[in-house]
């Protein structure tokens, strides 16, 4: 049983009984009662009412989703193009002041992630950006939904959209969500795609017609390099591997330690540095946080007998 | 030491913004999903039982540090060894820092945030909150128009504020319901 749920649902009650017509001064004192008997009490309620004023907002849509309805174009999403429909509702009818949006700037933000952070954009429209480690990218939003990721890897939730297209373009390539939960990530030249749910369509960027484009679906990963995109389909454990970043975790399965210490090292300022190939040809698996990297090289020490010098600039592996 | 009103304004203007930092934090370092809320929950009240004595210089470190050490507590209770919560922290600040990197951007965004914290509710449940939020509604008159019981409209009330609260906050939406809630809609009400 979960208490925190039990006293909001209770929190919730009381604040709606006390915005009835009927409230009176002995309700005030049982809720005063209920708020004093604990701090998790208050702390529920206060939170609940702060976002229930926020939410008050909507009465201010509300009445322009009224108006709006009146005018010719039921199907234009308001909140894409508000100047269209403000002008429609003022010349149908006539009002002199009317509540206007937020005027519709395109604007592009900039955000980064240091190494070995994380970033969650939640956008204005309910899709989600997870941004890893090391990651920069610039993301418009307005009349259309673009994002360009410069460096790293982001995982995108996107609340799908047909009038309004979710574009993500990486270097050359661009990924269109088709109603989709995926994450892309550059590594120069290399981009790769891994699809969680629905679908994305990749372009390469090289030519103009579509023929150049695939449609990859959940559980499909695809890696673009050049002109060239490998696709490795229906593997819903390799995705889920590859996007174990989003909950801190670095999964390997038969990885050779080159590239396990290479992955930690995208999250970690001091770099793991394997001297010799015959260990770096080791592989091995296993899930690890990828903020701990001194304790994925103990157990390495541990498992496989391999020594471990730390100095300032670096830790160093051999055999 | 600081009257309600202040702790409340405090808690909203400078607490509730840290709510996503602080969800993914919990659920990071605490592999039972089902307990986020609950450490979440008593992570605020905790912060607020400590600000009645004064308020926190430095708001991130302060809640930070509260989440913390209630996570190592439990971890030890539970005899749970973490790595993590007990390594030797090198550099406390570059947490904090990284802590509260996701305050929600796009303030001026927010009236498209409700739009959309609206419609990710179930379509019944976004119809009572509208006839409250935007026609000023009371549950008596929602339930007339509707033909349902006040009981219903309560109900639906309450999930829906949860739930948009939750988003507003940078959470998912995700209606959550209490025991008694799953118990009512499996034996078949509303």
């Amino acid at each position: 049983m979960s208490s925190a749920l039990e006293i909001e649902d209770r929190a919730a009650r009381w604040l709606l009984r006390s915005e009835e017509p009927h409230w009176s001064k002995e309700d005030q004192a049982a809720l005063d009662d209920w708020l004093d008997q604990s701090m998790a009490h208050k702390a529920a309620f206060w939170r609940l009412q702060h976002g229930w004023r926020e939410a008050d907002r909507i009465g201010a849509l509300g009445q322009d989703e009224a108006v709006v309805r009146s005018s010719v174009r039921p199907h234009v999403r308001r909140w894409w193009n508000p100047y269209a429909c403000a002008a429609s509702v003022i010349a149908i009818l006539g009002i002199g002041e009317f509540r206007a949006h937020v005027p519709e700037r395109v604007e592009i933000a900039r955000m980064d992630t240091p190494i070995g952070g994380s970033k969650i954009v939640p956008l204005a429209d309910g899709s989600r950006i997870e941004m890893n480690t090391a990651t920069t990218l610039r993301a418009r939003t307005g009349t259309s939904r673009e994002v360009w990721l410069d460096t790293g890897e982001a995982f995108f939730d996107v609340r799908h959209s047909n009038e309004v297209p979710f574009v993500v373009h990486a270097g050359k390539r661009t990924i269109t969500d088709l109603g989709t939960k995926f994450s892309v990530r550059r590594d120069g030249d290399k981009v790769t795609v891994s699809v969680l749910e629905g679908k994305v369509r990749v372009d390469d960027g090289t030519s103009a017609q579509n023929d150049r484009s695939v449609i990859i679906a959940a559980g499909d990963t695809a890696i673009g390099l050049g002109t060239s995109t490998l696709i490795a389909p229906r593997s819903g454990a390799r995705v889920e591997d590859m996007l174990a970043w989003r909950s801190g975790s670095l999964r390997f399965d038969q990885t050779t330690l080159a590239e396990a210490a290479a992955e930690f090292n995208r999250y970690n300022r001091k770099p793991i540095i394997i001297t010799d190939a015959e260990t770096a040809s080791i592989r091995i698996g296993g899930t690890f946080k990828a903020s701990n990297a001194a304790a994925f090289v103990r157990l390495l020490s541990d498992a496989y007998g391999l020594r471990v010098t730390t100095d300032p600039n670096a830790i160093k592996i051999s055999s | 030491m600081i009257d309600d009103t202040q702790l409340n304004a405090w808690f909203c203007r400078e607490v509730l913004p840290l709510e996503l930092a602080l969800t993914r934090f919990i659920a990071r370092n605490w592999r039972v999903a089902d307990d986020v809320v609950d450490i979440r929950q008593e992570v605020y009240a905790l912060a607020l039982n400590g600000a009645r004595a004064g308020l926190p210089q430095q708001n991130n470190r302060y809640v930070y540090t509260i989440a913390r050490n209630l996570l190592i507590n439990r971890a030890k209770r539970a005899k749970i060894v973490s790595f993590d919560l007990f390594a030797d922290f090198d550099d406390i600040d570059r947490d904090i820092d990284l802590f509260a990197t996701h305050r929600l951007v796009e303030a001026r965004a927010e009236l498209r945030r409700t739009q959309a914290g609206l419609d990710g509710l179930p379509p019944r449940c976004r119809e009572i909150v509208r006839l409250r939020k935007v026609e000023g509604l009371t549950t008596r008159e929602a339930a007339e128009r509707l033909g349902v019981g006040i009981d219903t409209i309560e109900r639906q009330l309450t999930l829906g504020m949860r739930a948009l609260v939750d988003f507003m906050l940078g959470g998912t939406g995700k209606i959550t319901r209490t025991k008694s809630d799953r118990a009512r809609h499996r034996s078949g009400g509303e």
